[in-house]
């Protein structure tokens, strides 16, 4: 069964607690690709309330694998680069069914996915500066995973989506251009750090 | 084929992000005065700083999407 070592000292000294992958916390991560098809389904039928309804219970696990692994004490870095990569996973399957179906505008989508993908590639460049596999911490994007998934919704329930869609641009460019110039320039906290 | 009525579906779709969206920003608020004496120099600190002032943003945007959507902007 494969393991990882948990972010956090453990009791014993030079005896990091040893995490399986298989834990409760990775499973809820996991279980969030099962709204994807029922959100495919809700949106290529046209049901506005259900697409919305699928997009706020994949939002509200990934909110409740964090809870789980706090309570099953099952944190690691591979939970959190799992999350993370589910993340944009879902939320950008998410944007570009509702884009695809013209519920939401094009550019900003494209914009959005462009520039998540540019951060995707910064994060890999980060794990190859830091020369280990670390979950590069940024709490702007945090914000940002957030609002994504608020995102989809406006476009499901059809609420000020132009609004919410162009308006959002300018500040995801920021935060991207934020996080690129730590990930490229700044020095890399030693394995440990608080804020690694 | 609806789980809730138009009306009460607005006023969810409202409810969720308007008073979500004051709540956050209350909170991000909050995040960011804590912050007033710390080292402003630590990368932590700055990223901290940023990540707060951008989460502001969004909930102030949360918010006038919300009262646009109302006909109230």
């Amino acid at each position: 069964m494969a393991a990882t070592t948990a972010g956090h000292p453990a009791a014993g000294p030079a005896s990091p607690r040893v995490v399986s992958v298989w834990n409760p916390a990775n499973a809820v991560t996991a279980s969030r690709y099962l709204t994807l098809p029922f959100l495919a389904w809700a949106v290529h039928n046209g049901y506005h309330q259900w697409a919305t309804f699928f997009i706020v219970i994949c939002a509200l696990f990934d909110k409740l694998d964090g809870a789980v692994a706090k309570i099953f004490n099952c944190r690691s870095t591979f939970g959190e680069l799992f999350d993370a990569i589910t993340d944009g996973i879902c939320y950008g399957f998410g944007l570009i069914l509702v884009c695809a179906y013209g519920w939401a505008p094009v550019i900003p989508v494209l914009c959005f996915v462009g520039l998540g993908a540019v951060n995707t590639i910064l994060r890999g460049v980060y794990i190859r500066r830091a020369g280990r596999a670390v979950n590069y911490k940024s709490y702007a994007m945090e914000r940002v995973v957030a609002y994504i998934g608020y995102l989809i919704g406006f476009a499901t329930g059809g609420m000020e989506v132009r609004f919410f869609y162009w308006v959002f641009v300018p500040v995801m460019v920021l935060i991207v251009v934020h996080d690129a110039r730590r990930m490229l320039v700044d020095p890399v906290p030693p394995a440990g750090a608080k804020h690694a | 084929m609806n789980l809730v009525s138009d009306g009460m579906f607005r006023f969810l779709l409202s409810a969720t992000t308007g008073g979500v969206g004051v709540v956050w920003t209350i909170h991000e608020i909050m995040l960011l005065m804590r912050l007033r004496g710390a080292d402003r120099r630590d990368p932590l600190v700055r990223d901290q700083r940023f990540g707060y002032a951008m989460g502001i943003v969004i909930g102030l945007i949360g918010v006038f999407g919300t009262l646009r959507f109302n006909g109230v902007l």
